[in-house]
């Protein structure tokens, strides 16, 4: 072309349309082989993004035993139905048919669809739908081409309310949480849709319970019809978990509690909320504990409704706080306990030294709680009676640092180290801790309300629990501990917990075999609970207590721990607002041990099966001294 | 004859065009999921298989006119396709927002394919005899208005994509008719200057077109979601495809249109790089022999013709493949003798049909 024999113009703008048309070649060319060689692999990602779809398969949670092997918190199939993202917008009338379906709101939809920005695992959309809806929307396939039906393993509990702070709940991992998941490490088995432990032992043994979820690839066309399953990547199931938690003392736990507190809300008492622990005294292992109000972790596991979750959420007694290990409380009354053993323990007193009893302290002015007077007093009816002036005495002659040490020797003001998470620690008054929050000097009111359980005494039941454990049990702290066991996937043990000894009480085994005897005599006629368990089969100590509560209605106090002679249950039980503890904890206790002990909860009309005349206590004198909400009075 | 005619033949022309209708019922066959439905007369592959041969026969007829008696009926064919193009507007079928088609019978034609050609017959005819006479832009006055009227009915239907076909033609042509470079370029600056004031009278819908184009991103599921998937077709086809049939873009519907505008991007998804290099391939051979076949055309009518051929090819194939890789606006315009159509294929066999003429009939005085 180019050594034309023509003329030399025409050659010329030939060769320039042949110029052009190489040059739009060579662009083509240029930009095919960048797209297909150098930019392949972008582009097949992105085609595999479009037709494939890894589908979560949910592996089971794993299950929480109680202690004798009974199911506490399972997992149940479920049918959920599921949204295939198209990488586009939902089409409007497979929204409205689906919402009509479903019976759900549209918006709720569309914005559950729209929130999901990325990656193309499809968007859960209603759980445990019924099989009238299943059938509805099969019947509606062809205009659902998106819409996916699968059965899913769904947390179950079949207990409903039951220790569900303890237990905890779960939820499907939020987007924000997925992004979090994927920041700390790439390969995260979490993905959208895993079902995460939010709450209590789901969360935090969440690791064991969660397993890894499975997958099946699926290969879908643009309108998100499935057209073809890949390969499948198999549910590796939780591991279980076994909980030192008897059912049958949790249950009897959770009826006693429901009916105390509907008792005293009838009465008029404001029964804000009601914690229990149950612990085996010899080992620490907790086979009850209750906190209430309660809430059912079922609504979770089923998708909480806005309604529900407000009704939670607005509740002001907390539904969600596990009292039993964050509550916080002067622990009144029963810290006579505490104040009684290191009087005798440091000889500031003998057990047979009798102190008067005028109805009210001879240097500060502080009474007992209805201002009766006992008279002369021993150590023991002091304690059975649970009089206020002569521990006010007690108080005189230890001081405020004797009864902070022995505070301490018996675990108040630190965590008992159970493995749950929110743990309160309490608090001992002292000198010191007056300092550093009042920066003012403590004074002998002070310490005389400190003597009783109250000034800046704080207890949580668990704790309680813990104290009297060592009473019980002569004088071994234990750890207090939940979980026995954790198994392997396989279903052997990986790893088995048993009890663990904290320490000892420095504290002589006849001090605390005094303490005991006084205890003992509570639940005897005379003693502070001794009308509930007059003709109680099984000897019972305890001791109850009324503490001060600032904000409304006295807590009610009662732990105990049964039977006296070799004691296999420790109880403490508080009720908030319930007034005297004699009246609002101790039914609680005793219909524990009533179911435990497998006692006929009826009131038996007939003499006691122990002889009274084994009984010990006082046969004169009021049975409530107890626990007189005493105002603390500064004296200046 | 026969002999003299196989001796004389340009095979390039012939074996390119063979090839590239051969790999475009292949790529129609997979797009339309002829694997699945099989292979009867209802298909589209069947019928652009059938009018792939009955266009066959119609070229091998054509070789026995001589081309040149085509000045004759020059003025008639330009009343004809004004006619056809008036009849679209009036009695047209729309599709797709565009009124494009006529019925007759079973079939539906789409006349602004045929009057491409048609034009290229009326404007070699209108722009011979001011062969070399293009000095003044009073002397363009004539061609522009003749070449003008048929582009603004093809405008109005409305086929943007088509007008612009036509504009391509014509400016080819006059640049060979001998156009004065002067000209050009006073043309051409003023085109450069005034092409940003186009964007005020642009319409929005056609803004948003051209921000879509640049950056598909901003429309993922509107109008960009073509360019999206068509590229992602392409890309993961990479350097040996993904197979016939095998593509998951196209076999799923995820690329729209994938039998008629963007074939181009199943032939890349499935047959990768490789085949797409041999389309291009192929495409140029044939443009390069259009222009090569007017460069030693010593008829000034055949030479205007082949130039038109070949400009009508070389831009349908810069905007079809240029769209499905993204670098092009998203217009309607089928990549010739691939896209299905039969409106289209037929032109562009009519097309390679003259361009065969042409050749032989150059040749008639050296031997």
């Amino acid at each position: 072309m180019l050594e034309s024999l023509y003329k030399r113009k025409k050659t010329s703008r030939f060769d320039v349309l042949f110029y052009i048309v190489t040059g739009i070649f060579i662009i083509l060319g240029f930009r095919l082989f960048t797209m297909q060689v150098l930019e392949g692999g972008y582009y097949q990602a992105k085609a595999d993004g479009n037709h494939l779809r890894m589908v979560p398969m949910t592996a089971a949670r794993g299950v929480m035993y109680d202690r004798n092997g009974q199911i506490l918190v399972g997992s149940r199939p479920a049918y959920t139905v599921s949204i295939m993202p198209t990488g586009k917008p939902l089409a409007e009338e497979e929204l409205q048919k689906l919402a009509v379906v479903l019976k759900k709101d549209p918006e709720e939809i569309r914005k559950k669809v729209d929130n999901h920005k990325e990656g193309y695992e499809p968007i859960r959309i209603a759980t445990d739908i019924s099989m009238d809806v299943v059938t509805n929307i099969e019947e509606h396939r062809h205009e659902l081409p998106g819409v996916t039906i699968d059965v899913e393993p769904l947390r179950f509990y079949p207990y409903e309310t039951m220790a569900a702070q303890l237990f905890g709940y779960v939820g499907e991992v939020s987007e924000e949480e997925l992004e979090e998941f994927k920041a700390k490490d790439p390969n995260t088995p979490v993905s959208g849709g895993t079902i995460l432990g939010r709450a209590g032992l789901e969360k935090l043994y969440d690791n064991v319970l969660r397993g890894v979820d499975g997958g099946k690839q699926l290969e879908v066309d643009a309108s998100g019809r499935t057209v073809a399953e890949g390969e499948r990547k198999h549910t590796i199931p939780g591991s279980n978990i076994y909980l030192t938690i008897d059912v049958n003392i949790q249950k009897a736990a959770e009826e006693a509690v429901a009916k105390q507190l509907d008792q005293l809300r009838a009465e008029g008492a404001p029964a804000t909320g009601a914690a229990v622990v149950v612990l085996d005294p010899n080992t620490g292992a907790v086979l009850a504990m209750v906190s209430a109000p309660e809430f059912n972790p079922n609504w979770f596991a089923r998708g909480i409704t806005t309604a529900q979750w407000n009704q939670l959420n607005t509740d002001e007694n907390h539904p969600f706080e596990n009292k039993a290990i964050a509550g916080e409380y002067p622990p009144g009354s029963p810290f006579k306990i505490v104040t009684g053993a290191a009087a005798l323990d440091l000889k500031k007193v003998t057990p047979d030294e009798m102190i008067f009893d005028s109805g009210r302290h001879w240097l500060v002015d502080k009474r007992n709680a209805a201002g009766e007077a006992l008279g002369w007093i021993n150590f023991n009816t002091a304690l059975a009676k649970s009089d206020n002036v002569y521990f006010y005495e007690m108080g005189n002659r230890l001081g405020i640092d004797n009864i902070e040490t022995y505070a301490r020797y018996f675990g108040f003001g630190e965590k008992t180290g159970i493995n749950l998470a929110g743990e309160a620690e309490g608090n001992v008054a002292s000198a010191a801790y007056k300092r550093k929050i009042f920066d003012d000097e403590w004074y002998l009111g002070e310490t005389f309300d400190a003597a009783i359980g109250q000034s800046f005494h704080l207890a949580t039941p668990l704790q309680m629990a813990v104290m009297m454990s060592q009473v019980a049990n002569g004088g071994i702290r234990y750890q207090p501990y939940v979980v026995s066991r954790i198994d392997n996937p396989d279903g052997t043990p990986a790893e088995i917990f048993g009890p663990k000894k904290l320490g000892s009480l420095p504290i002589s085994n006849h001090v605390m075999n005094l303490v005991r005897e006084g205890l003992r005599d509570v639940t005897t006629e005379g003693g502070t609970a001794g009308n509930l368990f007059q003709n109680f089969p099984v000897n019972v100590a305890g001791k109850t207590g009324t503490s001060e509560n600032a904000h409304g209605r006295d807590h009610g106090w009662f732990t105990a721990y049964a039977p006296y002679d070799n004691p296999r249950l420790v109880i403490a039980v508080i009720v908030e607002q319930g007034g005297f503890g004699s009246s609002s904890a101790v039914p609680i206790v005793h219909d524990i041990l009533a179911a435990y002990f497998n006692v006929p909860t009826k009131k038996n009309k007939t003499d006691s099966a122990v002889p009274s005349s084994e009984r010990r206590g006082t046969a004169n004198g009021r049975d409530n001294n107890d626990d007189a909400p005493v105002k603390p009075v500064t004296q200046n | 004859m026969w002999l003299r005619i196989w001796q004389r033949c340009d095979w390039t022309i012939i074996i390119s065009t063979l090839l590239l209708v051969s790999i475009g019922i292949i790529a129609i066959g997979s797009a339309t999921h002829v694997n699945q439905t099989g292979l009867d007369a209802s298909t589209l592959v069947a019928k652009q298989l059938m009018f792939f041969l009955v266009n066959v026969v119609i070229v091998i007829g054509l070789q026995f006119f001589d081309y040149r008696k085509l000045k004759d009926w020059a003025n008639s064919i330009y009343v004809i396709t004004l006619l056809m193009l008036l009849a679209v507007i009036f009695v047209g079928t729309s599709a797709l927002g565009a009124q494009r088609w006529i019925e007759i019978g079973p079939i539906t034609i789409q006349p602004s394919e045929f009057s491409k050609l048609l034009m290229i017959i009326c404007m070699a005819n209108m722009l011979e005899p001011r062969y070399e006479q293009l000095h003044t832009f009073k002397s363009l006055v004539f061609p522009v208005l003749y070449v003008g009227f048929p582009i603004l009915l093809v405008f109005m239907q409305p086929d943007l994509g088509t007008s612009l076909v036509y504009i391509a033609i014509f400016i080819a042509m006059l640049f060979v008719s001998g156009i004065h470079l002067r000209l050009v370029r006073i043309i051409a600056t003023t085109g450069v200057l005034l092409l940003p004031l186009a964007w005020f009278i642009l319409k929005d819908y056609q803004k948003q077109r051209i921000l879509v184009f640049l950056n598909p991103d901003i429309d993922p599921f509107g109008s960009g979601y073509h360019i999206i998937q068509s590229k992602i077709a392409i890309g993961s086809g990479t350097i040996v495809g993904k197979g016939l049939f095998n593509g998951t873009q196209s076999q799923l519907n995820f690329l729209p249109e994938n039998h008629t505008d963007f074939i181009f991007s199943v032939i890349g998804e499935e047959m990768g790089f490789i085949g797409c290099a041999i389309v291009l391939l192929l495409l140029f051979l044939l443009i390069y022999r259009s222009i090569h076949v007017a460069y030693t055309c010593n008829d000034r009518f055949g030479m205007l013709l082949a130039v038109g051929i070949g400009a009508m090819l070389a831009f349908e194939v810069l905007i079809n493949i240029g769209m499905t890789m993204g670098i092009m606006p998203v217009t309607g315009i089928p990549l010739p003798f691939i896209s299905y159509g039969v409106s289209a294929l037929t032109t562009n066999m009519i097309s390679i049909g003259i361009l065969l003429n042409i050749s032989m009939q150059r040749t008639k005085y050296i031997f």
